[in-house]
């Protein structure tokens, strides 16, 4: 394993390394608030606030893009973390 | 942007998963320079999966890899599905597609493999052929000129030009997106897999599962698996000494509803592993959670005429595996046929080099050879589990059976069985010789199953002997080189009878069925013949297995 990889209670056996940032973004005019992210998001990286979906946190985001993929209004952008970054595991 | 580093090579391939180091390695041989881009960290960092290579994909696809000495984690005799139609009493019906022994474990229905060490391990073998390989880099855009793609533009800030691109970036498809060869795909055709690894003695692996998969399918109120029809049931696999445990839904529902995944995968995991009988009172006091992970696939693509026919090559560039919507739909395999598309698309590549043309009207040629694989063919469109959402509708047992049988039990062969046929005729076509190296195939990786021998074909051989059963190799060896012009017009003789192979199975399998099913309980008379037989593989020296 890694140097200084963050590890999740929830997801045993994966580790996050580097500086991955913020690779989904909502876009606000689009989102209408349905919550279809937020269902098959199994890392719970998504919230809504004010009717609206809001990226929460990419801690234990495993780059599936399910949420790109679900939402109806076409209003998540989502691309690859950095090179190098985001999860890893020895075990899929 | 600044003005990037420039660099050029013949061909850049976009991903170190399953499929781009077969590519990547088939350019190098063929002396061109080539470059093979990883996101990940290292290869294989980002490849999730519960994984059988199915045997077809080890018997027709790369010669590299059916010849070489691959990581694997446990060869696999087939599949026993458990229809579930009261978890609380017991009543589960059992389906069986198993290779009997003493065929099986040495004759496999497919190989189990982590996915990480199996990628590494193709890459090696790139490398070691001239590839360069570069991980931690993202190809987020292509070089376009006149229309062209002429390379790849990396995270790194550097443009990359090549006189083509494979792109072999997985099923997202990011890039192929980008550059508007393909749009992305509805969710009704992806599934999000939710998947455990558990580590368990090799001893309770072999006692419990011995080589043979698990699958447990239900109607939706047992609430032990994703609704049928949505994606697929639970699968278990068994591997050394550890075993994978998947269930997977698909993100969209026939009702245009996204389901709540987050809640569902938790309530079945939670009644699969407290309520269903083998698991809690056999499995579930040996194992050790290890990992949990999950990732998005593509499976019903290929269902879809539409997206079926997106195109999978533009001027410049050629799409293989999940990135050209590959991803088999009934064992929802994905290796196999990234591997037959990654070898085209590498052949397709060094042609339109050599005729300087990489021109989307040259490279038609990689869409009619990949429409023409009949394996591609069936795994892409088969309906099988597609329709299971049938049985849902109808809530029958008998349908529910039926169609777990036709897609996962002895059925499979009344649809597989054609394809099989014919790409065997095709390989032998090509190679009258190949089936030694098919025999040799299974002998070597059972050996190196029972050895835990994986990528050593560097370390220097035994002094030892051949031995008797060397000399039978070597035997057959020669029978087969003498006989391959006889092989080969027997080929091309019964070649346009293959079609009849799935109808005749149809017609036979009242009969083959119970015959199998005999031969199973007859397994303990067959004990010590395959005890021998064992014996002799894996005492042998491994040279005899070499090709």
């Amino acid at each position: 394993m890694t140097d200084k990889a963050r590890m999740s209670n929830r997801y045993p056996g994966v580790e996050w390394i580097g500086e991955a940032g913020v690779f989904i973004h909502v876009d606000v005019e689009k989102c209408t608030g349905c919550g279809d992210c937020l269902k098959v998001c199994l890392a719970d990286c998504f919230e809504i606030e004010n009717k609206k979906a809001k990226i929460k946190t990419l801690d234990e985001c495993m780059e599936c893009a399910s949420c790109w993929y679900i939402c109806p209004q076409e209003a998540i952008y989502f691309s690859w973390p950095q090179g190098g970054t985001g999860y890893r595991s020895d075990w899929g | 942007m600044a003005e990037l580093a420039e660099q050029e090579y013949d061909v850049v391939v976009v991903g170190a998963g399953f499929g781009g180091p077969v590519a990547a390695k088939k350019c190098a041989d063929a002396g061109l320079k080539t470059l093979m881009l990883e996101r990940g960290q290292s290869v294989g960092d980002k490849v999730i999966s519960g994984l059988t290579i199915p045997i077809y994909g080890f018997l027709f696809g790369p010669s590299f890899i059916r010849d070489g000495n691959p990581p694997i984690e446990r060869p696999v005799d087939g599949i026993r599905n458990y229809v579930i139609h009261d978890i609380d009493t017991g009543d589960i019906d059992i389906i069986e597609l198993r290779i009997p022994e003493p065929i099986s474990p040495i004759f496999a229905f497919g190989y189990n493999t982590y996915c990480k060490p199996f990628c590494e391990w193709e890459a090696e073998k790139a490398v070691e052929s001239g590839a360069e390989l570069r991980t931690s880099t993202t190809a987020i855009d292509v070089i376009k000129e006149d229309g062209f793609i002429r390379g790849v533009i990396t995270d790194r800030e550097e443009k990359i030009r090549s006189k083509i691109v494979i792109n072999c970036e997985g099923s997202q498809g990011l890039l192929a997106i980008r550059t508007g060869v393909r749009e992305r795909y509805p969710p009704e055709v992806i599934s999000l897999a939710d998947t455990y690894d558990y580590e368990i003695r090799k001893e309770d692996v072999d006692r419990i599962f011995g080589h043979t998969l698990r699958f447990c399918w239900g109607f939706d109120e047992q609430r032990i698996a994703p609704p049928l029809g949505h994606g697929n049931g639970l699968m278990v696999w068994p591997y050394r000494n550890s075993i994978h445990w998947m269930q997977d839904q698909c993100l969209r529902m026939d009702d245009g509803k996204a389901p709540n995944l987050r809640r569902l995968f938790d309530e079945y995991h939670e009644n699969i592993t407290t309520r269903l009988p083998w698991w809690s009172n056999e499995v579930a006091p040996h194992i050790k959670l290890r990992a949990k992970m999950f990732e998005g696939f593509e499976i019903f693509v290929g269902l879809d005429d539409r997206l079926r026919n997106m195109p999978n090559h533009t001027d410049g560039m050629i799409l293989a595996g999940d990135a050209a919507g590959l991803e088999s739909t009934v064992l929802c395999d994905g290796v196999p046929c990234a591997w037959f598309s990654a070898d085209i698309a590498a052949d397709v590549a060094i042609e339109a080099i050599k005729a300087k043309n990489t021109s989307a009207t040259f490279l038609k040629i990689y869409d009619r050879r990949i429409k023409a694989h009949p394996i591609i063919k069936w795994a892409t469109t088969c309906t099988a589990r597609w329709n299971l959402r049938k049985a849902q509708e109808s809530h029958d047992r008998s349908e529910l059976r039926a169609r777990v049988h036709y897609g996962f039990g002895f059925g499979l062969l009344t649809h597989a069985s054609t394809p099989l046929v014919k790409s065997s005729f095709n390989s032998m076509k090509k190679d009258p010789t190949i089936t030694i190296k098919w025999l040799k195939m299974f002998l070597r990786y059972y050996y190196n199953w029972e050895h835990e021998r994986f990528g050593q074909e560097e370390l220097p051989r035994q002094p030892r002997g051949r031995g008797l059963f060397g000399l039978a190799l070597v035997f057959l060896d020669s029978l087969s080189r003498l006989l391959s012009p006889l092989t080969r017009a027997m080929v091309i003789v019964l070649t346009p009878l293959t079609g009849a192979a799935n109808p005749l199975v149809k017609v036979l399998g009242p009969l083959i069925e119970p015959l199998i099913e005999a031969i199973k309980r007859m397994a303990p008379l067959f004990k010590s013949l395959l005890t021998m037989m064992i014996s002799s593989i894996i005492r042998a020296n491994p040279a005899i297995y070499d090709v």
